[in-house]
């Protein structure tokens, strides 16, 4: 294309066709001040490059005279821009002038201080005394949530919160309301934000040029001086964060606008869910049980006496007697010193990772061995699919980033949602069909969604149907017809066509799964099918295979597992071994215990010690009295955590480890996507990153392992895990220097790992076990699924006190027509009775489940959902078939 | 009336009689009109009880009732006839054409007067290509106030390459005081309908809509009716007049924001969304309803397109002045004594307008300023009464086209609460999302508002020219853009005014009384 050539202050200069003079200017070192303008809220393929709201950018073209926005307008050959012409900075001047005259006096005051945009630009065009008289604005509005408060006397009704609010996070909480000088953004209605659309996601609050959206808790925070570029330690979705630090102490997030992926969006959690790492909880010193007290003890003490123990147990009984459990929160390089650890160390390939509860765990190893496919796309090309299948997944609550880029799709792409779910969920308003099956019956839709692709001949021509397995393929799917896809799961065979039509229609398609497959009853049949789907349409799919937590990826990835070592290696794989062996040493080659195994083994006695790196099963799994004795069955336990979790308080001695503010390393997000943590801040008292730890640990036992820090494991990745080869992961630039404004960042480069290669082939797969049957005694189904404002076990989030503020008391969703079967109501306490145990909680009525169907979310401050469950395992994968279960309801009355 | 006429007529049995409606003659101070045709004598203020009258002496009899004859303002004689009338004989009426001579809802009553002939020619003899060329050569410009040529908009219209594109009639007629849109619609909805379907047919569009605001029930009405009517005899739907063509109208009606006449704003509105302009370019005609390349016109402009076609571009370029061709419609208002619809040939000049048809100021008081082009025009003082009515004429002493509107003022007149009256209006109807116009309103009506409850300061007049300039300069649409033309106007043309409110704490206007005149009489 030829360069456009334009006159740019007297100067010559040369851009692309289709670059604003706003671009050009950034391009040429030229300052422009902006308050509206926010490139990435411009959707691809939007009529005009920005909203042009503000008009501080404008500029005047020479040959004219005319005024013009450089955020709107484009360049053409010739042209003659001044940007800072005396009629130009008079006419900046005045607008500036006329923001302020209805802005109040209050700067000094002012949260928002030396990040005010407007009061910077204010500076830059030295205004000072004002020439219009004061028309003061609407004043604040009356909140009761801890995240948001807003005082739209400050607004200048840039609607980036607006914008943000539509077309990046889709929810539509705020939008323009009234005309004239009374315009400003507001909710539906006009009340708080509580009681709208809102997520508290924090978005708009971080865009927002004044101090008209702020922070709520605690009122005023300060400037800060240090922003560090980290990454979010919640879900599995990695988002790019800013941390804010003053005096030492972190005061904000904020989201990095210019991260490709997150696009400057974050969820309540990534915003507001920090506060953990200040809790007064934390641990700051090690602890050893002393006659059942725990005594605070130096580190040289804790380590050698857990050195000593950890080496007689292995003498006496063999490294199998030991066990590791890594954290599915902790890095990359600590995973994979861990597994390391356990391997070489204590000479075990015990050692799992929390992700085992969520499915995650069992989803690995090559998709031959496996059969299924896991996430095999970036996210971005989720923004480009024609049709998104959303099954066994909430994003909008567990993976708010993917929910936001599906509601994008459907929303400004009109991108076609096909949601397999049976509650309605946020997702539902966006969906073109949901298929609503009963619980348990995915495998049995899949492989009807199969046979209709099959029967009407919509599969892709690349299938081979000459080849012997398809026959036999097509001959399983036999007994699934549209009409007993309608007996089997309730759905309708019209809607069932319409999906696999709708489907295998798309050029281009997306699958988003997650727990609501991979921990139910029949999940590995139904991930089967979802590959045969798959196949069986061309296998153009992006699919997208959701995380539970920030490492849940990469802890696999390392090799935090019982049968792997780094990369997916099987133990049994003398080769692997021997390659690994070179850096190592010696390695047990038979593959070890899940950790569901280490407890049942540890409840026989057979496990002597036990090791627990960032993780609180007690709290997070089923059944917690069982994981309680089978954790006080082992001799020697050791707990590495931020705080003293109800697992860390059975231990003999706690190590207190660093948050994820506190300490340097790498995520592997869900979708591959290898995010870097930085330091911001030094951990509290002594606690040590857990990566230091285990160093110590091994260099205790009298087998150092040779690293000094991150970076010489990542290196060492790089060289022995081929997934990470080649992608620049070994030399990840360091820690960025703690200065710079990030509304001016240069972002951080993508960088994802390689996807494990491997193609599943077509193959049946036949109903096993169906759904949990309706039992008299047991009449309704009890599904559990995530909670946006809380996250895992709840060891952080109940922690963080705006999250715990938020948060209800454990409820229970019932649908109406039931609710009035049992005689309650909204408020009512009720206690959930299945055959695993019972829970409280309090009834909120629906319209959004079908009867018989109950919803509870996991991850309330005490979780009593999990009481409900016992442990099972998917005897293929080995996961936690924790999602349904039945229960009966019984109301507490007031007679108890 | 108009049933106590039928009422009358049935109950003497006369047969060679024939009772209709029509839409507004535009003659509004006479209200309610009746003409009996073919001698056109045009009865006034006729009310429900003169209706057995008129039945009786004139059609019974043949004795026309005079105490119902006009009479001429100034001389005070009666004028029978309705072509005599000055009003209406100095007018020449190309855009209401039809207004008052037709019954709007009968198809019928439109084809009888050679409606739909264009729209015949254009399909079966014409290319786009030479309909484009016509409407070019007659120089029609648009008639929304802003003045673009319309071929040449068609023109773009046509050459963008696009799978689908769209046409809309702005029937949004926002503007305090006119209603020559209205009056089109209610009188002669198949004009429009017929020019929207040859701006299809020559831009290359298979879908139109008629934005119109739902204030106007009457017009919502009578648009429906016209296309029910114009999709049963075959204008509207597939392959029209066998020509091949296809050509789909739906109607929208607007929510009341008067910014909604701004085509981005209007399309947005029809997209469901708020009702807010955009920055151009894109222009519509690149990018408009849902990113389609989008031809936007004005009703009037529209109207004017079958009279075009059938009767010649050289025609039509023969009336009005040089760069401004054909009539305009203007809504006559304020002091005057004939207020009303006026259309005249572009270039007539005020004093024509004012004295000639409107009849003069009311109550023997002198001519003081003519306020045009709606709530954004601006004052013209009347010292220079020639000034003629054109798109560049207007521009230049200040003021614009706009809408057509007109308000006369006379002596007793406050020329600032004038240009607050006006302002105080486009400040509540800023959309807010440009700082300037939102803010910068604002501050504008509190300064003039200050001044005209004698508080001004000293310094106010640099202010206000400021705050004109910036809101003038920077805004994002037309609004804003305009908006600011009463203040300019009345701080260019009576700044002595000004000065006496803010130095002296009264109103030059009101001799006898501190402050304030009487309000801007409507």
């Amino acid at each position: 294309m030829e360069p456009v050539t334009i006159f740019l202050n007297g100067r010559e200069v040369n851009g692309r066709p289709g670059m604003t003079i706003l671009e050009l200017a950034q391009q040429e070192g030229v300052y422009i001040p902006t308050l509206c303008h926010e490139p990435q809220l411009v959707s691809p393929g939007a009529a005009c490059p920005s909203i042009g709201a503000c008009r501080i950018c404008i500029v005047e073209e020479e040959r004219t005279g005319a005024l013009l926005t450089a955020c709107t307008v484009f360049i053409t050959p010739g042209m003659e821009i001044s940007t800072d012409s005396p009629r130009v900075l008079e006419r900046r001047r005045s607008i500036i002038e006329l923001m302020l005259a209805s802005h109040p006096d209050s700067c000094l005051v002012c949260d928002k201080g030396n990040r005010c945009q407007l009061r910077r630009i204010a500076a830059e065009l030295g205004v000072g005394r004002l020439g219009f008289q004061k028309v003061p604005q609407t004043a604040t509005i009356k909140e009761n949530n801890p995240f948001i408060k807003r005082d739209l006397s400050k607004c200048i009704l840039c609607a980036k919160c607006i914008r943000v609010c539509q077309d990046l996070v889709v929810e539509g909480a705020v939008d323009y309301f009234r005309r004239g000088f009374a315009t400003r953004p507001a909710t539906f209605g006009d009340g708080p934000l509580e009681e709208s659309e809102c997520t508290f996601c924090g978005t708009c609050v971080a865009l927002c040029p004044t101090g008209a959206l702020m922070e709520a808790e605690p009122a005023y925070r300060g400037t800060t001086a240090n922003v560090i570029r980290t990454t979010c330690p919640f879900c599995g979705c990695g988002c790019g964060l800013y941390v804010e630090v003053k005096d030492g102490r972190v005061v904000r997030t904020i989201p990095d606008k210019e991260d490709p992926v997150t696009r400057g969006t974050l969820c309540v959690k990534g915003s507001y869910g920090y506060d953990f790492i200040y809790s007064p909880d934390r641990l700051t010193a090690p602890l050893v049980k002393v006659d059942g007290e725990f005594r605070e003890v130096s580190w040289d003490e804790a380590l050698s006496l857990i050195a000593g123990e950890f080496n007689r147990i292995k003498a006496e009984h063999g490294g199998e007697s030991l066990a590791v459990f890594g954290s599915s929160k902790c890095t990359n390089e600590e995973n994979y010193l861990l597994q390391q650890f356990a391997r070489c160390v204590l000479g075990t390939n015990n050692i799992d990772n929390g992700s085992r509860l969520y499915g995650a765990a069992g989803l690995h190893g090559s998709p031959e061995t496996g059969g299924f496919f896991s996430t095999n796309s970036p996210l971005t090309a989720l923004e480009e699919a024609e049709v998104i299948l959303v099954i066994g997944a909430d994003p909008t609550a567990s993976a708010p980033l993917v929910g936001y880029a599906i509601k994008r799709t459907a929303r400004c792409r009109e991108a076609k949602l096909i949601l397999v779910d049976p509650r309605e969920t946020r997702l539902s308003l966006f969906a073109e069909l949901q298929l609503r099956p009963r619980v348990g019956t995915d495998l049995a839709l899949l492989n009807g969604l199969c046979k209709v692709v099959l029967d009407e001949d919509l599969a892709d021509e690349s299938v081979d149907r000459e080849a012997a397995d398809f026959a036999a393929f097509a001959e399983s799917l036999a007994p699934y017809t549209p009409s007993h896809i309608e007996e089997v799961t309730g759905v309708s065979h019209q809607e069932l066509r319409h999906a696999a039509r709708l489907f295998a229609g798309a050029k281009r398609a997306a699958i988003v799964y997650g727990n609501g497959i991979t921990q139910q009853v029949n999940g590995t049949g139904a991930l089967k099918a979802l590959s045969n789907l798959v196949l069986l349409t061309g296998n153009r799919a992006a699919v997208y295979a959701l995380q539970k937590e920030s490492n849940s990826q990469g802890a696999c990835d390392m090799g935090a597992l019982p049968d792997f070592l780094p990369g997916y290696y099987p133990v049994t794989d003398r080769e692997a071994r021997r390659r690994f062996r070179d850096y190592w040493g010696s390695l047990p080659g038979t593959p070890g215990l899940t950790f569901p195994e280490t407890l049942r083994e540890a409840k026989a006695g057979r496990i002597k010690g036990l090791y627990i790196v960032g993780e609180d099963p007690v709290s997070s799994f089923p059944d917690a009295g069982y994981v309680r004795e089978a954790l006080s069955a082992v001799g020697f336990l050791v707990v590495q955590d931020l705080f003293l979790t109800e697992t860390a308080k059975l231990a003999s001695v706690v190590l207190p480890a660093a948050g994820f503010a506190e300490k340097d390393g790498t995520f592997t997000n869900f979708e591959g996507r290898v995010n870097r943590l930085r330091k911001a801040v030094e951990p509290p008292g002594q606690s040590l990153p857990d990566w230091q730890i285990l160093l110590h640990l091994a260099a205790s036992m009298g087998h150092p392992l040779p690293y000094t820090s991150p970076r010489e494991v990542r290196e060492e990745i790089e060289k022995l895990v081929p997934l990470y080869a080649g992608i620049g992961y070994g030399t990840l630039e360091e820690p960025a220097p703690e200065s710079g404004a990030p509304e001016r960042g240069a972002g951080e480069a993508a960088v994802y790992r390689k996807h494990p290669g491997g193609t599943p082939r077509l193959a049946p797969v036949l109903n096993g076990a169906g759904p949990p049957k309706p039992h008299e005694a047991y009449p309704f189904v009890l599904l559990t699924g995530s909670n946006l404002y809380h996250f895992g076990g709840g060891t952080r989030t109940s922690r963080a006190p705006r999250l715990r503020k938020f948060s209800a008391a454990a409820y229970v969703s019932i649908s109406e027509a039931d609710a009035r079967r049992l005689a309650v109501s909204e408020g009512d306490r009720v206690r959930i009775v299945s055959p695993a145990g019972e829970a409280a909680a309090v009834v909120k009525t629906t319209d959004t489940l079908p009867e018989g169907l109950v919803f509870m979310p996991f991850a309330i401050a005490v979780n009593p959902v999990s009481q409900l469950f016992s442990i099972v395992l998917d005897p293929e994968r080995k996961s936690l078939l924790n999602k349904a279960v039945n229960v009966r309801i019984e109301r507490i009355g007031s007679d108890g | 009336m108009y049933e106590e006429l039928r009422a009358e007529v049935a109950r003497l049995g006369l047969t060679d009689v024939e009772v209709d409606f029509t839409g507004c003659h535009g003659f509004c101070e006479q209200g309610g009109l009746v003409v009996v045709e073919p001698e056109g004598i045009f009865y006034t203020h006729v009310g429900v009880a003169d209706a057995r009258e008129i039945v009786d002496a004139h059609l019974r009899q043949g004795k026309p009732v005079e105490r119902l004859f006009y009479r001429d303002p100034v001389s005070r004689q009666a004028v029978p006839r309705y072509h005599e009338i000055n009003f209406y004989k100095k007018q020449q009426r190309i855009i209401l054409r039809n207004c008052g001579r037709i019954n709007p809802e009968k198809i019928d009553h439109y084809i009888a007067n050679g409606g739909y002939q264009a729209l015949r020619k254009v399909l079966l003899e014409m290319t786009p290509e030479q309909v484009i060329e016509e409407v070019k050569k007659s120089g029609l410009r648009g008639r929304g106030g802003a003045g673009f040529p319309t071929g040449r908009k068609w023109e773009f219209g046509r050459n963008v390459c696009a799978d689908k594109k769209y046409v809309i009639c702005n029937a949004d007629e926002g503007d305090p005081g006119a209603f020559m849109d209205r009056s089109v619609l209610e009188a002669d909805p198949h004009a429009v309908i017929e020019g929207l379907i040859i701006a299809g047919y020559a831009i290359g569009a298979d879908e139109g809509f008629v934005y119109v605001r739902a204030e106007y029930p009457l017009a919502v009405k009578r648009i429906r009716v016209a296309l029910e009517q114009a999709r049963a005899r075959g204008f509207l739907g597939k392959d029209i007049l066998g020509s091949g063509f296809n050509f789909e109208v739906q109607m929208k009606e607007g929510a009341g924001a008067f910014v909604c006449g701004e085509e981005t704003a209007l399309i947005a509105s029809i997209e469901s969304r708020r009702g807010m302009p955009r920055p151009r370019p894109p222009y519509p005609v690149q990018s408009g309803l849902e990113g389609r390349p989008t031809t936007i016109n004005n009703v009037k402009t529209l109207a004017s397109v079958p009279v075009i076609i059938e009767r010649g571009a050289d025609w039509f370029a023969s009336i009005g002045s040089e760069k401004s061709k054909g009539t305009t419609v203007l809504a006559l208002s304020g002091n005057i004594a004939n207020s009303g619809l006026v259309e005249v040939p572009m270039g007539t000049s005020l004093s024509t307008i004012i004295f000639d048809i409107g009849g003069g100021i009311l109550n023997r008081k002198r001519l003081k300023a003519v306020q045009t082009g709606g709530p954004s025009g601006g004052c013209i003082p009347a010292r220079i009464p020639h000034t003629p009515v054109d798109y560049e004429t207007l521009t230049m002493v200040g003021s614009i086209m706009g809408s057509g509107g007109m308000v006369v003022m006379d002596e007793d007149t406050c020329m600032v609460e004038v240009a607050r009256y006006f302002l105080s209006f486009t400040q509540a109807e800023s959309c807010g999302k440009c700082a300037p116009c939102r803010l910068g309103t604002k501050q504008m009506l509190e300064i003039l508002t200050r001044i005209t409850q004698g508080k001004g300061r000293e310094g106010d007049i640099d202010t206000l020219f400021t705050l004109a300039r910036t809101v003038k300069e920077t805004s994002l649409c037309g609004l804003g853009q305009t908006c600011p033309n009463p203040v300019l106007s009345t701080l260019h043309y009576f700044r002595d005014e000004y000065e006496v409110h803010i130095k002296e704490k009264k109103c030059p206007a009101s001799k006898w009384q501190r402050l304030p005149r009487r309000p801007l009489r409507k």
